[in-house]
């Protein structure tokens, strides 16, 4: 069927929203709860005029029909979303400069578009009497609840703007609403510490710094400027993905070595050679065994079967994550052949993983994902023009084909030939082949499960992207 | 005198609600027993014929509603009796139960057999005890009697009816977070379409009435829709609970015609303005309805297109100038901010910041830029909410700025 959108007519198909309509032709509608599975319209930011109804409709909830024509700029949309923003904002008012997503915050970027500049509805100082005051903290201080203590997402609600894109995003249902009315918050239930599968999906997804990872960014600095000891980065090929929205301009792999290297690494590895060694220790695993073997190198998904399928722990191949292993080569192999101490050396690998960060493991000292690489670089102030660039160093050389387990089905295509295998990637997917396994129903030599979509390149720890 | 058509509370006082023989005795379950010779289809024609509109405030036509779940093909279908009342100052369906539940369980049976439901709930305010408990007693008799359950009068169809406690959540009043919340979901409302008559409870179709609408059923069905369009107004006919409230003499549920001023049903059913008090404004249909102002009191009260004034839950809140506002904006603004859902933008920080306005207002003056404030939140509540929770949230607050120029 074809809409009119702002006058031009455009394809679209029965059942589709207004908004993938204009997504896909280039139309630019803002929004702020939208994910690419499901639409919520509660953010009253994507309205849209139509033809068939006076009222501003949510363009996101708003299915397409016959004859439907849409305006997606006029005064009255401006009015409504820059009304609706400027609520949204006034609780973030004041707070950008210190926050951990300054200049990556989609809240941040509208308001900016929107001129929100207006805190009309923040009471200003002057304004108030003393007992007003106190009783206005008050108000505010009971929304925020911080979660700290699991090892790998912060969580804060000061940011949030209860979008409910990690409520829907998660893949385990981990997240929900507290409260009601103005004193909602997104909370896990009873306000327990985070317990999941720590696949990132919600940091990844969150648009402002509700959500944002969890680390020690200040020690790590402190190790990369301490002259006694040896910084090394592991490169996962899977985070040059999304490296060019935390910093513009890096836009090859060796621009990103040249930028960890300014940033004060002595030696950046590429973790192709951890995968390789991974591949041959999964390939001899199962030529010895004749049981099924669950062979993914996803620290997520060995922690949903951890976590929901314990009876098929035994199954969990047991061989080492390839960054883990290519740690402790470097801390044992390479620390050997360029003579230096083991106890000197402080391994970290640059991921778009979230998960290895609860799994914490021996000769793995930090994990930094594509977000936290990006503070890290825009806290020390680096530009892309200002990066030299270099090759990854030499001393662990591996074959290309390996590069390529960063996508769901990559270990596959290396040597499923012979084997019966299953390649896993939605959580659809996983629940169905591991029921099945648990039934007995189905026999496989190995499985490959990653619980990010599309694998590694897609990552809950890539950036959200915001140029 | 003047002779009063009543429907709703014709055998109020007189009949012991606890006792179903009492009722009986009035010509009670006489109705369903005249459904069984018409059959469902003339019953529902019937209730189209008649014009009743909803009674919760939406006033759309039931005949309709009810129309689209018979007619759907689905073997699974609900009824649901909505007696979720939370609006402030609204307790029609409460009275409703207090006098004579089992003319509401007659309208529930007869709207569920018409539309092919074979289980009924009513969805009772979790703060109504005391009415869940008369309720319970009428259930456990009228089964008795075998006006419900398997096999209802012997005939070959099957109905059960189950009451279901509500936890006080006014947005749950709303359909739709209302069936969200008997599924066991966070009390919110659902994107509309689909509605709740082709996708409701548990993902089919659903009827789901208030408590008076249904109430209104078993007349109907006696003395025909005919007879019912012709009384009250014509765009939306029948009588209507109305709750007085505030500086009358005599405040309560009186029943009274649709279409009726506001002036006669103060005057004649009210019994006019307390003594020595002078009238100001009355707000009609609780927390969420708009003011009207003196020149407003000839507007008639009704639902429909037409309709002047929104009549909402039909709760008519009197107030005299002694009565101060401020607190007034007070206390609708924290209601609202309590029973926001917090699900959109708009109502969940309009709402917040409404509140948080007439707390400042408390000694009488806000500042232009507060001023300024409201002007938005109002009109961002009015056009962009979720639900009409939101949209009506700040009716009263726009009136008071908007009529009292205040």
């Amino acid at each position: 069927m074809l809409v009119k959108v702002n006058g031009k007519k455009y394809e679209a198909q029965e059942g589709e929203m207004i908004y993938d309509v204009c997504k896909r032709n280039g139309i630019k509608i803002p929004t702020l709860c939208s994910t690419k599975k499901q639409h919520e319209g509660l953010c009253r930011i994507c309205l849209v005029e139509i033809n068939l109804s006076d009222k501003l409709v949510p363009s996101c909830a708003f299915p397409v029909c016959e004859k439907l024509e849409v305006t997606t700029e006029s005064k009255k949309i401006k009015k409504a979303r820059e009304i609706n923003m400027e609520l949204l904002w006034s609780d973030h008012a004041g707070k950008c400069v210190q926050c951990r997503k300054n200049r990556h915050c989609q809240l941040q970027a509208l308001a900016e578009e929107y001129k929100i500049d207006n805190f009309h509805f923040v009471p200003r100082r002057e304004d108030l009497t003393s007992k007003e005051e106190v009783d206005l903290l008050k108000d505010n201080r009971v929304r925020v609840v911080v979660d700290d203590k699991n090892p790998a997402i912060y969580r804060t609600t000061e940011f949030c703007v209860e979008c409910r894109r990690c409520i829907n995003i998660c893949p385990t249902k981990q997240y929900g609403f507290n409260n009601r009315a103005g004193d909602v918050v997104v909370g896990t239930p009873y306000n327990q510490t985070l317990d999941c599968i720590f696949c990132g999906a919600c940091v990844k997804h969150c648009p402002t710094a509700a959500l944002t990872d969890q680390n020690n960014l200040e020690e790590i600095e402190n190790k990369i400027d301490d002259l006694n000891v040896m910084t090394v980065a592991i490169l996962d090929p899977a985070a040059m993905e999304s490296i060019g929205f935390e910093i513009n301009g890096i836009d090859s792999q060796e621009k990103l070595a040249g930028l960890l290297k300014s940033l004060g690494f002595e030696n950046v590895f590429n973790l192709g050679w951890g995968m390789e060694k991974y591949a041959g220790e999964i390939s001899r695993e199962l030529q010895n065994s004749d049981k099924t073997i669950i062979a993914s190198h996803c620290p997520a998904f060995n922690l949903y079967i951890e976590k929901y399928y314990p009876e098929l722990v035994g199954a969990i191949s047991q061989t080492k994550n390839p960054d883990e292993l290519m740690a402790e080569a470097i801390k044992t192999q390479y620390a050997r052949r360029e003579k230096i101490n083991p106890e000197s050396i402080c391994v970290i690998s640059i991921s778009s993983c979230v998960a290895k960060k609860a799994k914490k493991s021996q000769n793995l000292d930090y994990i930094l994902t594509v977000r936290e690489l990006g503070r890290l670089a825009r806290k020390k102030n680096i530009a892309a023009k200002d990066i030299k660039s270099t090759k990854t160093d030499s001393g662990f050389e591996f074959g290309e084909k390996y590069l390529d387990m960063i996508k769901s089905g990559g270990l596959e295509n290396l040597f499923g030939k012979n084997k019966k295998s299953v390649v896993v990637n939605s959580m659809e997917d996983i629940k169905k082949i591991l029921d099945s396994i648990k039934k007995k129903k189905e026999k496989y030599d190995f499985i490959e499960g990653m619980i990010c979509p599309g694998g590694c390149i897609h990552g809950g720890g890539q950036s959200i992207g915001i140029k | 005198m003047i002779k009063r058509t009543k429907i709703i509370t014709k055998h109020w006082g007189q009949i012991n609600p606890l006792k179903i023989e009492d009722y009986l005795e009035v010509g009670g379950y006489k109705s369903l027993e005249k459904f069984f010779k018409i059959g469902p289809k003339k019953a529902i024609s019937e209730i189209k014929k008649s014009g009743l509109c909803g009674r919760g405030g939406a006033g759309f036509l039931t005949g309709d509603k009810l129309k689209i779940v018979a007619e759907n093909e689905s073997q699974e279908k609900y009824l649901i009796c909505n007696l979720d009342e939370s609006e402030p100052g609204t307790y029609k369906d409460r009275s409703i139960v207090d006098n004579n539940p089992h003319q509401l369980i007659e309208g529930i049976i007869i709207t569920a057999l018409a539309v092919g439901a074979q289980k009924a709930f009513i969805y009772i305010n979790g703060n109504y005890e005391k009415q869940a408990e008369i309720l319970e007693t009428a259930l456990k008799q009228s089964r008795g009697k075998n006006f419900w359950g398997p096999g209802v009068l012997g005939k070959d169809c099957d109905l059960d009816i189950e009451i279901f406690h509500g936890a006080g959540a006014y947005v749950c009043g709303e359909e739709t977070a209302l069936i969200n919340s008997m599924e066991g979901n966070r009390g919110e409302p659902r994107r509309r379409p689909p509605y709740p008559t082709d996708i409701g409870y548990r993902g089919k179709p659903t009827a789901i009435n208030n408590a008076e609408t249904l109430a209104n059923i078993p007349w109907i069905i006696t003395n025909g829709g005919a007879k019912y369009a012709k009384i009250g107004s014509k765009n939306s006919p029948g009588t209507k609970l109305y709750i007085l409230g505030g500086a009358v003499k005599n405040p309560g549920v009186v029943e009274a015609p649709m279409g009726i001023t506001i002036k006669k049903l103060i005057e004649e059913y009210g019994g006019g303005i307390s003594r020595g008090k002078e009238f100001w404004f009355a707000q009609i249909g609780g927390a969420s309805g708009g003011l009207a102002v003196k020149k407003d009191l000839n507007k008639k009260l009704e639902y429909g297109m037409g309709a002047k004034i929104a009549l909402g839950s039909g709760a008519v809140l009197v107030v005299d100038k002694t009565a101060n506002i401020n607190d007034l904006l007070l206390s609708w603004t924290s209601f609202f901010r309590r029973e926001s859902c917090g699900k959109c933008v708009p109502c969940r920080e309009g709402t917040f910041r409404l509140w948080e306005i007439a707390k400042r207002w408390q000694d009488g003056e806000i500042s232009d830029r507060d001023k300024k404030a409201i002007e938005d939140i109002l009109w961002t509540l009015n056009n962009t909410t979720f639900c009409p929770l939101g949209k009506f949230a700040a009716t009263a607050f726009g009136d008071v700025v908007g009529k009292l120029q205040y």
